[in-house]
Parts: structure tokens; sequence; C-alpha cells
């Protein structure tokens, strides 16, 4: 047991066979947390998370069919609390594509070349946290010229009563191939679980990675989920996150563009009812020449809810040509809920197309009575356009049984 | 005699505490067309959206009986689901609502109100066949979100479609000629003269005669200041046109 606010971590570290852990450890120990007065975390009531005991536990689950995606054919990880789970998950074994407990993956060369490469640049305590206490995890590698076509989804259980868990995973996907991965995150029971997930992505040259984001976390559960991305020359990186629920959800999302003729995708929807807290950070560094950047997200915030959208564009003074867009839609469904919107570009290059907009509102009254106007009832009206709002972001999914699964939860 | 459609007495309606309509009467009945001519602000478009439900005004004082119903107790979709179509003067665009399948809802809950079953696909699709040559509709046009990029005369005659596929009792047409061309004013006005018949009947709420050269009213009522100020046949929207409103105006001092 422990008590995070102090740092009295009496908790097992990461059994992961590497030096990063001891850094990590040291890292915790002198890091603070973040107050109210650090700019990055400034909205977040981030009581929620530290005045709890916490604890690991490997729980057991009995049943995962709930919290499977209808007719998804893929590769299943499953981490409960954090752990890698060897009795659910299934993994069909294919040439070239390696899927491992991250702690049996700490001996092979991709592993160790790539490990905290991205995640011990951060200033983060919760990324030390997570490098320092994980328990577990999954490591993917994809060797060159090679198009995975079953997706790997990555089902994260919170089962117990104030659980941390501390998910760690890595993906390596070598030259010129091609992955889609899913990351699930779900409650099975319980609450004020703690859930700080971290992934480290590597796309090489010519390589393509998309990322499918489901959170439904219970709203008595708590995130932290961070995702580190690198891409090399020629690549192509895409990332959807739907926050459909969870009490407390704070989304860190880093891409490093550093190769030229890159394309890069962030997409977000988030849905906040209730007292929820739902903040998304996310920064792109453009380091090379003539890529492409573009970011959408759209959030919808009822009742107390709480929204953040916190989007960094900082070109580099050697990127040159670059596009980078970027938009935050918002709109708010009562006159208690808040939503806090920042996009920030920092650009010291010279030949830059850079665009970003921000709107917060709530829905066009016209527009629901010209609905009901011709009989479609006030309710039905609002379903209607928080639908439509909805499905520019639900568009971009490249897997249609996923495409579909989230428009289930919406309906 | 043919059946009172809508019987409005001494209708006062507000907006911001301020008085628009004050003291309107009109009984509209099966088969007739009615026109409603007055200079901007004598209440035009107020009447239509008191009549449709529009949230924003108060309505002070007087009835409205629509076939047996009080119609100022009815939410808009009720009206809606009861026969009332209002054509709007600005249709509104709501991206990403498809028009098909806004269309299809409407029909879907004016059938459950009803106690009908939903109509079919198939009968759907040929009835959005048929009802959308009445307005020269293209497919394209009609597969797009709602009056989305639409123009001017697209959306007017969308609007038309909507009203041929809805079927009302009663249609009340608010400044549906502003912003059209002539070609799209006669498309429209044909689109509604073949949807008239000895059950139904219509408002054109209008600033200028010409609409009324193609949709030809049985009587013709001028506006001013919030209430009726005088009524007749369709020769009176020739005489507006030649003379203007003033001196109506004037024989009311």
């Amino acid at each position: 047991m422990t008590f995070l606010k102090e740092k009295i971590f009496d908790i097992k570290t990461s059994p992961i066979d590497s030096v990063e852990v001891k850094n990590a450890l040291t890292q915790v120990s002198e890091r603070e947390f973040p107050q109210r007065k650090t700019e990055d975390w400034r909205y977040a009531k981030l009581g929620k998370i530290l005045n709890k005991n916490y604890q690991f536990d490997a729980n057991e689950v009995k049943d995962i069919s709930a919290f499977l995606i209808p007719d998804l054919e893929a590769d299943l990880v499953v981490l409960v609390n954090g752990f890698y789970n060897e009795q659910w998950s299934n993994i069909k074994s294919l040439d070239g594509v390696t899927i491992l407990p991250i702690e049996k993956a700490s001996q092979l060369d991709a592993f160790k070349n790539h490990f905290n490469v991205l995640a011990k640049e951060s200033q983060e305590i919760f990324t030390s946290i997570n490098t320092a206490y994980n328990q577990g995890g999954v490591f993917v590698e994809v060797a060159k010229n090679i198009q995975v076509e079953r997706p790997i989804f990555i089902l994260n259980i919170n089962a117990g009563n104030g659980v941390i868990s501390n998910a760690r995973n890595l993906i390596v996907v070598a030259q010129s191939s091609e992955l889609k991965v899913i990351q699930r995150y779900v409650t099975q029971n319980g609450t004020e679980n703690f859930n700080n997930a971290l992934t480290e992505v590597f796309v090489k040259q010519n390589a393509k990675v998309t990322i499918e984001k489901i959170q439904d976390f219970s709203e008595f559960d708590r995130q932290v989920c961070t995702e580190e991305i690198h891409q090399e020359k020629d690549s192509n990186f895409v990332i959807n996150t739907f926050t459909l629920s969870g009490g407390f959800v704070r989304n860190g999302l880093n891409i490093k563009v550093d190769g030229t003729n890159c394309y890069s995708e962030m997409n977000g929807l988030f849905i906040g009812k209730g007292e929820q807290f739902i903040d998304n950070h996310t920064r792109i560094d453009h380091l090379k020449s003539n890529c492409i950047s573009s970011e959408l997200y759209k959030g919808i915030l009822k009742d107390s809810a709480t929204g953040v959208f916190n989007g960094k564009v900082i070109v580099h003074k050697d990127a040159q040509v670059i596009e980078a867009y970027q938009q935050n839609k918002n709109v708010l469904l009562s006159d208690t809920a808040t939503m806090n919107t920042k996009p920030e570009l920092e650009i010291f290059a010279d030949d830059v197309k850079c665009s970003h907009g921000t709107t917060t509102g709530q829905f066009d009254e016209e527009a629901i009575f010209y609905l009901q106007a011709r009989g479609i009832s006030k309710n039905a009206a609002k379903e209607m356009l928080i639908g439509a709002f909805a499905n520019e972001v639900i568009e971009k999914i490249s897997i249609d049984a996923v495409k579909d699964f989230v428009l289930a939860k919406l309906a | 005699m043919s059946k009172t459609i809508i019987n409005i007495k001494n209708l006062h309606a507000s907006v911001d505490g301020k008085a628009i309509l004050k003291g309107i009467n009109l009984e509209v009945k099966a088969g007739e067309v009615h026109a409603i001519m007055g200079p901007n602000g004598s209440g035009k478009s107020t009447l239509s959206s008191v009549l449709a439900g529009r949230e924003e005004f108060e309505v002070t004082d007087g009835e409205v009986d629509y076939l047996g119903l009080d119609l100022l107790e009815l939410e808009p979709e009720e009206r809606a689901w009861e026969g009332l179509f209002l054509a709007f003067q600005y249709p509104v665009e709501i991206p990403g609502v498809s028009n098909m399948n806004f269309l299809k809802t409407a029909l879907a809950e004016k059938a459950k109100h009803k106690g009908l079953e939903p109509v079919s696909s198939k009968d759907f699709l040929k009835l959005v066949k048929e009802k959308s040559q009445l307005v020269e509709l293209s497919d394209k046009l009609k597969n797009r979100s709602v009056n989305e990029g639409f123009s001017g005369g697209e959306k007017k005659r969308n609007e038309i479609f909507q009203m041929a596929m809805l079927e009302p009792k009663l249609s009340i047409l608010d400044e549906t000629d502003s912003g059209l061309d002539i070609d799209a004013l006669r498309i429209v006005a044909n689109g509604v003269n073949t949807l008239k018949n000895a059950e139904n009947a219509t408002i054109v709420i209008t600033h200028y005669q010409r609409l009324l050269d193609y949709i030809i009213p049985d009587f013709v009522h001028v506006l001013h200041d919030g209430k009726i100020i005088k009524t007749g046949d369709k020769t009176l929207a020739l005489e507006l046109e030649e003379r203007g409103y003033d001196w109506l105006v004037k024989d009311l001092v």
C-alpha cells in the first residue's frame, strides 16, 4: 500500500531489466507532482489521483466477453491492472511479427535500442512512475516490409479497488511495414483505480502505424495516458482518441516528426458528463522539412463536466515547407459544463503553412427548431446534432468493426 | 361549406417585451390560398414563427384553433405531426445530418405519433423519387447534408420537396420567393400548385406581388403594425404593386 502524494513507493519496481528503471526511480524521488500553478496541469484536479492509497493487484478476470469489440478480427493482448494476462491474451504467430510480454522482451536488440528512448525526455513525474513501477505491458515488433493485416487489440482492464496500474508498451514498426493497433481502456468493477499507461511507438522509414484508442473507464476511475511517438522519414502515423467515459482522464500525446516527407494525424472525440474531467494535451514537434500534420479534436460536454484541450505545434528552425493544421471544436450542453482550450503554435522556420482554430458553443437553436418544425422531437433533434458533430471524427476510424462499435456506444 | 383549417382570433405576440402582433384575426378554410403582404417590420415573419411554435415569441393574448386543436399549446414537432408546415425564409444548414436521414426520421416520428408503421425503405425511396421530381431536385442534392452548400434557390426547392414528402394540411410559405430567380420561382410555385387540393390550405407570406402571378391567392391580406388592415381578392395584390402601402396606411389615420 502506498500514499501516492507522499511518494512512499514501497511497492514493487518494474521487472524490466534495464538501467532505465533505476534512473526513473531516482527521478520519481527527485520530481514533484504538478501543482495548480504548473501551467500544463492548471485545470486538473489532481487531488482525485494524489490523495489516495493505491496498491498493485494482478486481479483475476473471469470473463472478458463484455469488453471485446464485435466482429473485430485481431490479435488480443489483455492487460489486467497493468499486468500481462496470459489466460485471456490470444495471439496468432505471424512471421516477422513479435508480440511478447514486455518483461520477456528486455534482452532483444529492438527492445534495448528503443525502450524509454522517447519517455526519458519527458519531465512528467507520471512518466517516471510508469517507467519505474510498471508490472507489465506488451512489446510489439514488426520486421521490415510486412503489412500486418490483423490489427493488435490491446485491452486494458481495471479490476479492483484503489489499484494503480502502470502498463508499459513498446511498439517498433520497421521500414516499409504497416500496423494497426486498437487500445481500449475499461473498468471491470471497483472504484478509484488509477491507470497510468504509457506507450512508446517507433514508426520507421516509410512505415505506417494507426492507433484507434477508446477510453471508457467508469466514472469512478482515473487515468493518465501517455503516448510517445517517433517518426522517421516518409512515415505515416495516425491516432484517433475516443474518450467516452472516465472520472478523470488526462491524455498526453507527443509526436516527434524526425524525418522528411512525413504525415501525422491526431483526431479526438471526447464526451464528458456528470463531474467528469477530460484533458487532452498534444504536442507535435516538426524537426525536419516537407511534412504535413493535421489535428482535429471535438468535445461534447454535458452536466458539470470539464474539458481541456491544449495542442502544441512546434515547427523547429530547420523544418521548412511544413503544413500544420489544428482544430478544436466543442459543444457545451449545459450551463455548468466548462471547456478550456488553448492552441499553441511555435514556429521557428520561415516557409510554413499553419492554421488553427477553436470554437466552443452551444447547439444551434435554429437547427433544433428547424428539425422540430419537421416533426423531430427536441431530444431526437439534439441527438441528431450530437451524432452529426461526432461523426466527423468517427469517420476517421480505419477499421469498420471499431467504427461500428464507437457509433453503437454513442447511440 | 368547406372545413376550417385554422382560425386565428385576436392574436397578440411580443418578443423581448416588444409587442409585434397586435390582434390578428384570420380564418383559413380547406382548399384556400391566402396571401399575407405587408411592408418590412409589419409582423409577417412573426406571425409565421408564432404559428410554427418558435420559442422566443411570447403569445400575450388571443387564440388559435387548428383543426379543433389549441395550436398554441402544442410543441413545434406536435404541430408538424398534425400537418402544419412552415417553409422557412432562411432554411438552416445542418452539416453532418443527411437530407435523407433527416426526412426519414421526420416521417418515422410522424408515423409513430399517428400509431402507424414507419414507411418501408423501399416505399420511402419511391416517395423521394416521385416528390423530388416535382421541384427538380437532383440526387446529388438529396444525398447531401441538410441544405449544406445549397444555393438560395436550391434551399427553397428543398423546402418544397420536404413539404411534398410530409403532405401538410396547412403550409405556411414564409417569403419563399426571396432570393429566387424567375426559373426557380416558377419551379417552386409549380410545386406548391401541384400539392394544392381541396383538403389542404396554404398561407403565402410575401413582400412582392410577383409570386402571386404563379400561386393565385383566393384572399390577400395586408398586414401593418401587427394588424390586418385590409383584405381583398387577388386584385388587391396588383393594386399594392402599383401604389405601394402608403395609401392604405393613410386611410387608417
